[in-house]
């Protein structure tokens, strides 16, 4: 062969034999932070999670991963106020992704195709927990027992599961059907339920603790606050969660011409709404809370479902926000309106807040009926021994009392709940702390994990798109018994899970893999271990940052090396 | 010496060039060394070149010969790329690949190019060279490749100055950056001249296609360059790369500061077709150049209090001005092309 004078020759990729790697200050890693959807849940739903696994057109399986924290999706996409979307990065460049229409998606195609739940409805190796209460604290906890092996006995006072989910939430909100299906599958998994058995009328606290290992107490709020104005009280007095109540089992309401009802949660609006469409030409909300909006502080606002203000307002209810009832005008024993006066909470001496009643703002209201929902306490019947004189039930947030090493707590109960959604998490954590208590492994960590901001992101990858719009019956077409809310068409689906951000974790995007200038980004074939679908070559990685700047999730961080 | 002796010697030389202490063993969750062969995608540019960190011109070539494919020979022009790929006895290129001098990669290239032609083979050619060694001292071996209609698709990885010999201005150094032959002072702030308008002269040969490109769009990279090897005849590529070293910026930052100067116009990515312009990807929302010019150190005097920092923005956005108005870069709504649609990603990675 022919020796050229000068020049040289290298085979090709040899550079390999040279490790960038010990150029590198930083290293870069894969760190799934939080989502903000996820750590907003009170049911602790994952919902970038299910998100992810749909949009690889696995349903059932995003479905599955749903129910591994709360057994009655399509329930909690009808009712929850979905601190998930509040919560959501996506609304930080135009508007949350419609998370709670996703979910509802799942939870109604699961009980479409009849989906069973992904547990062995066998397995019984573990102790006996006896579960008093079937509103969604009791069945959640009762189905995450399941979950972890343990036998169920249920008892509940009605002949019906369901807690308010039945007795008081409306069934345009949340038609039976829905809840029939979830709440049939739930008790299908070797529960042994027994309704029309109230604690404290038909058992005993003591009997319940002899025969089963752990006793979870989810009996609710059911007891109203007593109400009057100045020690005045309408003879004919009816208040408001039991109107409801009545509406819904027997279908009746009262018709004045006009209502005021006092307080600001469900049951007031709820109420008002369903006396509305019962042709009451006039009904009012007053409540001592401000109205939802973008200034609104969110302590002082209204504890309702925003959606459901909206439609009230549509519907034409009319709120006193910010205001009380100062006196009741009566003609005899007949009401013929009511003193409002404004009023606000400020802070006391001594740092407690009170309401305060402003002077020279009294204002009359002429109407025919007064109806307080002003909220309710524990009946704490067979388990006085337990709440002594309080309203609610003081507990940790695993549910665990004082007053019992052997009974948990959660749901209404507490006094510091009041969703569906945070009653399915109450479930959730005593299952886990009395499988944790019975198996001597460490309790549940309840506390929220940090998520990942906005500023985090690298949202140069993502566009611009807008919210799935979910169908809406018109106000004129509501009923008394059609949903008002639709739900989202498979395509509707596909283009909202598109809008997720991924937020702290793998988007499997490729950037990394494309944008690492030294090819020390590797695409796995299947998952990495770490679940992302990349590994870093550290041979070769000289720490340069690029890839953990440009990932779109923030899913990469540069950490000392 | 024969052939196989030779390659022994390497393999050798090689052995003992690994002066690099082998890192602390951690431990192998996956065969990195077999992952690295299945890659799904060509690669051209292997690790273990010596680029610093966070090389936009290093990220760029990796682009282009990925694209390109497997049936390519390189020339290289001298600079960064051709020095910190190839330190004997190695070489980062998995392509056969041959530098010659500074100012001769398109003339080494046009050789090539005759060589494979008359052995009948249809193995494309891609020159390559720095903005030095295109702007200025290639320039002529250049015009004189695309006049001669050689079938070769020519890349010049534009990072604004000489920055194998340590930063000094070229023709292509954007107006009012500092380099070390360009130094802000009581004279000048920064370099006096304007950036070289080398499209408008490489359209004067009216070759088939000739574009601009940025490593902050790598789909939009790699769609150029299949476009480019696709044609028989001389095309030419010009891909924006930030130097983190000679610009002045973290090395984490090289895309950021790359998609800036493409958003706020300072860059424009078009593609001419026989000398005319036939596309352009539209700016969506045109930034202030100050967001680009304010992370890096090459501007910083721009930042000063001296009365010419201002003027010299002012000029500098006025540029980008006129770069959109004549390029009409001003977007219309959203374009899934544009500036901030170009580089969407989706979940299950890119599609392009
Ligand atoms: C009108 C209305 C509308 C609402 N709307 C919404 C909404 O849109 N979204 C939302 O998130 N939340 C809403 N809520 C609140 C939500 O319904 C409750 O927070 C949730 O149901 C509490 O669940 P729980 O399991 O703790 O109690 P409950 O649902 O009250 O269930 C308690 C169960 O325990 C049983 N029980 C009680 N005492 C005993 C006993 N001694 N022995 C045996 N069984 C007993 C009861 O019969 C009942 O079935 C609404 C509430 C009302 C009243
Ligand atoms: C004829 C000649 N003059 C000068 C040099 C020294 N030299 C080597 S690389 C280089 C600058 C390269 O600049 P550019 O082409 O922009 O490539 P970069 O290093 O910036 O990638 C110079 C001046 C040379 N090798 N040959
Ligand atoms: S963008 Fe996706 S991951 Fe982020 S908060 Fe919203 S739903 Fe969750
Ligand atoms: S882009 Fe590549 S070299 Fe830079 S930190 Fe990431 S893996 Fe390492
Ligand atoms: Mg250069």
């Amino acid at each position: 062969m022919k020796q050229l004078s000068r020049g040289a020759f290298a085979l090709p990729g040899t550079s390999l034999d040279f490790k960038t790697g010990t150029w590198r200050n930083e290293m870069p890693v894969h760190n799934h932070f939080g989502a903000p959807c996820h750590v907003a849940c009170p049911a602790g739903e994952d919902a970038q999670a299910y998100i992810a696994k749909l949009m690889e057109g696995h349903e059932k399986e995003a479905w599955e991963i749903l129910v591994s924290a709360n057994p009655l999706p399509a329930t909690t996409a009808r009712v929850c106020p979905h601190f998930c979307e509040q919560a959501c990065n996506r609304k930080h460049m135009d508007q949350p992704i419609a998370i709670h229409l996703i979910e509802r998606y799942l939870g109604d195609e699961a009980i479409k195709h009849n989906w069973a739940y992904p547990l062995d409805a066998k397995r019984m190796e573990g102790e006996p927990v006896c579960v008093v209460g079937a509103g969604p604290a009791g069945l959640s906890a009762a189905y995450h027992l399941r979950r972890l092996g343990h036998p169920v006995t249920l008892i509940d006072a009605l002949p019906e599961p369901g807690g308010l989910l039945r007795t008081a939430i409306p069934v345009t909100r949340l038609p039976r059907d829905v809840l029939d299906a979830e709440i049939g599958r739930l008790l299908k998994l070797g529960i042994t339920f027994k309704p029309r058995t109230a604690l404290g009328r038909d058992v005993r606290l003591e009997d319940l603790l002899a025969q089963h290992a752990y006793v979870f107490l989810a009996p609710g709020a059911a007891k109203s606050r007593h109400w009057s104005v100045d020690g005045a009280v309408p003879s004919d007095l009816r208040e408001g969660l039991g109107l409801l109540k009545e509406w819904l089992i027997v279908g009746d309401i009262p018709k004045p011409k006009s209502v005021a009802i006092h307080g600001g949660g469900n049951t007031a609006v709820d109420l008002a709404r369903v006396m509305k469409r019962a042709g009451v030409a006039e009904v009012h909300v007053i409540t001592a809370s401000g109205l939802p909006g973008p200034d609104a502080d969110p302590k002082d606002v209204l504890n309702v479902v925003p959606r459901e203000f909206d439609q009230a307002v549509e519907e034409g209810i009319v709120f006193h926000a910010h205001r009380t009832i100062q006196r009741l005008l009566m003609r005899g024993s007949k009401l013929v309106g009511l003193e409002m006066v404004h009023l606000k909470k400020l802070p006391g001496a001594g740092g407690r807040s009170s309401r305060v009643a402003f002077e020279g703002t009294e204002t009359v209201l002429h109407v025919e009926m007064v109806v307080p929902a002003i909220g309710e306490v524990v009946d704490a019947q067979g388990f006085e021994s337990l709440l002594g004189q309080a309203d609610y039930f003081k507990a940790d947030p695993l549910g665990q009392i004082t007053t019992s090493d052997r009974v948990l707590v959660g749901g209404d109960a507490r006094g510091d709940r009041g969703t569906v959604t945070a009653a399915i998490g109450d479930g959730r954590l005593a299952a886990a702390a009395i499988h944790a208590k019975l198996t001597g492994e460490a309790l549940p960590d309840p506390k929220r994990r940090p998520f990942i901001d906005y500023d985090k992101l690298n949202v140069n990858y993502f566009e611009p798109s807008p919210r799935a719009e979910e169908t809406m019956l018109p106000v004129g077409k509501r009923t008394d018994i059609d949903e008002i809310e639709g739900g989202l068409t498979r395509a509707q689906v596909t283009h909202e899970i598109g809008r997720c951000f991924s937020c702290g974790n793998c988007l499997a995007c490729d950037n990394c893999w494309t944008l690492c200038p030294d090819n020390a980004v590797i695409k796995t074939q299947e998952r990495a271990k770490d679940g992302s679908h990349y590994v870093f070559d550290y041979e070769y990685c000289k720490g340069c940052g690029l890839c953990a700047h440009e990932c779109p999730s923030g899913y990469i961080v540069m950490t000392p090396d | 010496m024969d052939s196989t002796q030779l390659k022994k010697e390497i393999q050798e030389r090689r052995r003992q060039a690994q002066s690099a202490p082998s890192e602390e063993s951690r431990p192998a969750e996956h065969n990195m060394a077999e992952l690295r062969k299945l890659q799904p995608r060509y690669r051209g540019l292997e690790a273990g070149h010596r680029a610093c960190q966070g090389c936009g011109e290093a990220l760029a070539a990796r682009l282009v010969t990925e694209a390109a494919g497997p049936d390519v020979i390189l020339t290289n022009a001298t600079g960064c790329l051709e020095v910190f790929t190839t330190p004997w006895p190695q070489s980062a290129w998995r392509l056969p690949w041959i530098h010659s001098l500074f100012e001769n990669s398109a003339a080494v290239a046009s050789g090539v190019e005759a060589a494979l032609k008359a052995q009948g083979r249809k193995t494309k050619v891609i020159a390559q060279g720095g903005d030095g060694g295109t702007f200025d001292i290639g320039f002529q071996a250049l015009s004189g490749m695309l006049e001669r209609q050689h079938n070769i698709l020519y890349v010049c990885y534009d990072n604004e100055a000489y920055m194998n010999t340590g930063i000094q201005r070229s023709g292509s150094t954007p107006h009012a950056a500092m380099t070390t032959t360009s130094p802000p002072g009581k004279e000048r702030m920064g370099k006096r001249h304007l950036k070289k308008d080398l499209l408008s002269i490489i359209a004067a040969h009216h070759i088939p296609y000739a574009a601009s490109a940025s490593v902050a769009y790598p789909a939009d990279i790699r769609r150029k360059v299949r476009r480019a090897v696709s044609i028989e005849g001389p095309t030419f590529l010009l891909i924006h790369s930030p130097c983190p070293l000679g610009w002045g910026i973290e090395s984490d930052i090289s895309i950021e500061v790359a998609r800036l100067a493409v958003q706020t116009g300072l860059f424009p990515v078009v593609e001419l077709e026989r000398g005319e312009l036939t596309g352009v990807m539209p700016i969506r929302h045109p930034k202030p150049v100050a967001d680009y010019l304010k992370l890096q150190n090459r501007f910083k005097h721009l930042f000063t209090e001296d009365p010419r920092a201002r003027e010299e923005r002012e000029h500098l956005q006025a540029l980008a001005d006129h770069n959109i108005e004549i390029y009409q870069l001003k977007g219309d709504g959203m374009d899934a092309l544009d500036t901030d649609g170009a580089d969407t990603v989706r979940r299950g990675g890119m599609v392009d």
